[in-house]
């Protein structure tokens, strides 16, 4: 602790590189962090996943070009850096397809719903009821790949463009994905919401979209 | 530019909402659903819904110690 303390005081004349690099990390270190919580789901592994993002920067900083999009250019290498990490038993993301669910999901549900019908405004009386840990579960009881692109987008307010290039595939798929991890967030929303809340007679029960056994017929594809 | 219909809002509702279409459609878009019953609430509650997603799983700043640690790996 000594030494380390000591060394810290004695300023190291740090190259101009590190000064960049340092610069340029900085500003975009709590989105990273709070997108690798998305992630990894799990507080020590996202320190280890955001670590391992910044070596890997790091390392790899001499082939960022200035100009072109630092914070994209960041989280593509978290992208890599997790699927690396985490994901090296399965090589296609599991996916369940779910486009039998209907448009408007929530919508519908909340509107057909007695209690929060009773409250007046039905949709502001539901979005009221959620919590953050219910939302924070929702999001990761999806699949990877369409919490990755709904992280991206909805969370970190990516283009579908950028959201294209930090996860590799096209931005056809970046679309279908998306609309699909909406509609499975909104099942999901929505049974985190009765079970925490009681309503319409909710009990728990298994969630559909945790069976994992069903893969889509255009994920096979990629 | 000629009225969109309910159905064609929803082919180009998600670009509406993601901001990722052209003025003209944008404009076209809004109107509809500035006027329209059915639509009109459904993409209110769908731009709640997702203004409520980002906000509540967005985390706070990041740990300064892990920062701290982070930042201390380049001098090592």
């Amino acid at each position: 602790m000594g030494a380390l303390a000591l060394a810290e005081q004695v300023p190291v004349p740090a190259s101009a590189d590190r000064q960049q690099f340092e610069q340029m990390v900085e500003e975009h270190l709590n989105g990273l962090f709070g997108a690798a919580l998305r992630l990894t789901r799990n507080r020590t592994n996202a320190e280890d996943l955001l670590q391992d993002t910044f070596l890997r920067a790091w390392r790899s900083f001499h082939t960022f070009r200035p100009g072109t999009n630092a914070r994209a250019w960041l989280y593509r290498i978290l992208m890599n850096a997790y699927i690396d990490n985490y994901r090296k038993a399965t090589r296609e993301p599991e996916v369940v397809d779910h486009d039998d669910v209907d448009e408007f999901y929530l919508y519908s549900k909340v509107q057909e719903s007695d209690e929060y019908r009773r409250a007046g405004n039905p949709e502001e009386a539901f979005l009221q009821t959620l919590m953050d840990a219910d939302v924070k579960a929702a999001l990761e009881s999806l699949p990877e790949a369409f919490r990755a692109v709904v992280m991206l987008a909805d969370i970190e307010g990516f283009s579908y463009k950028e959201s294209a290039e930090i996860l590799g595939i096209p931005i056809g798929t970046v679309m279908s994905r998306l609309h699909r991890g909406r509609k499975q967030l909104e099942v999901a929303l929505w049974e985190y919401a009765r079970r925490a809340r009681y309503v319409d007679g909710a009990r728990p029960e298994p969630q559909k979209y945790r069976s994992k056994d069903r893969p889509s017929a255009d994920e096979g594809r990629r | 530019m000629s009225e969109l219909d309910c159905e064609q809002v929803l082919e180009m509702v998600w670009g509406y909402l993601d901001g990722e279409i052209d003025e003209e459609q944008y404009v076209g878009i809004h109107m509809h659903i500035e006027k329209c019953g059915e639509c009109g609430p459904r993409y209110e509650f769908q731009r709640k819904l997702m203004a409520l997603v980002e906000r509540k799983c967005k985390e706070g700043p990041i740990p300064s110690n892990l920062k701290q640690r982070l930042f201390r790996l380049l001098r090592d």
